[in-house]
């Protein structure tokens, strides 16, 4: 897994790519906390376009991203789901805790 | 090491004319049966063994014999009682546990037993039957 992060004033996009498994889910998770809870960004987004496999593990890092972000008062957001990643959130009915948008535009909108 | 066994399955799931839905859905349920191994019956360590027998073959469904794709996943870790391998509900929102749920979503049949010290996970996918189709006049070409 590769994850490169672009920060500005009140967002932080992080771009995503490569495998999600249970060998690189723990540098996710350690990152979307530093992010949401060390930092203390308002906004933080997830680029999942180039991700090309998630399992249980990755899912389970977003969902401890958005369960920090709610204690902090953050938001959020994921965009751009890999067909892989589309299904797999499917699979876990996970999609409508989510925000989810379609590009990066949409995700950082206010 | 993982990610070269997805690979190899992805490989052999194709052969035997899995769709490629059903090739990511069948990769992913035995991954999470691999990380469930690694983490319960072995309690984290990552350089123990774990067999994976792929195997297409006929097997009974509801008494009816099909096509089929059987894995079975063997280790020498901690016995694992099967009334463990339960998937927890999903309205409950954390992190954790969505691994058995997705292995039960994934694949047609999931059994679990205890053997000769071996911890075995049998995961049957029934293969859809082929559409009928008209054999070609002058027998089959070989390209």
């Amino acid at each position: 897994m590769q994850l490169n992060t672009r920060r500005s004033a009140r967002v932080t996009v992080m771009d995503i790519s490569g495998e999600i498994d249970l060998a690189s889910s723990p540098q996710l998770r350690t990152a979307l906390l530093r992010e949401i809870k060390e930092l203390k960004t308002p906004r933080v987004v997830l680029n999942l376009n180039a991700v090309s496999y998630i399992d249980s593990s990755g899912v389970a890092s977003l969902i401890e991203g958005l369960k920090a972000s709610r204690d902090a008062g953050a938001r959020f957001a994921l965009f751009g789901l890999s067909t892989t990643v589309r299904e797999v959130m499917q699979l876990s009915k996970l999609v409508k805790i989510f925000e989810i948008y379609d590009n990066e535009d949409q995700a950082i909108a206010e | 090491m993982l990610c070269v066994v997805r690979a190899a399955l992805g490989q052999l799931a194709e052969l035997v004319g899995l769709s490629p839905e059903e090739i990511r859905s069948m990769v992913l349920a035995v991954d999470e049966a691999m990380t469930n191994v690694m983490r319960h019956a072995y309690h984290g360590r990552i350089d123990q063994p774990i067999e994976i027998d792929f195997r297409r073959g006929q097997l009974s469904d509801n008494g009816v014999l099909r096509d089929a794709l059987e894995i079975v996943l063997a280790d020498k870790g901690v016995r694992v009682k099967a009334e463990e391998l339960r998937s927890r509900a999903l309205d409950d929102v954390r992190p954790g546990g969505l691994g058995l749920h997705f292995i039960r979503e994934s694949m047609d049949s999931v059994r679990f037993r205890h053997q000769r010290g071996k911890n075995r996970l049998q995961l049957v996918k029934f293969l859809k039957q082929p559409e009928a189709r008209e054999e070609p006049r002058g027998g089959a070409e070989c390209n």
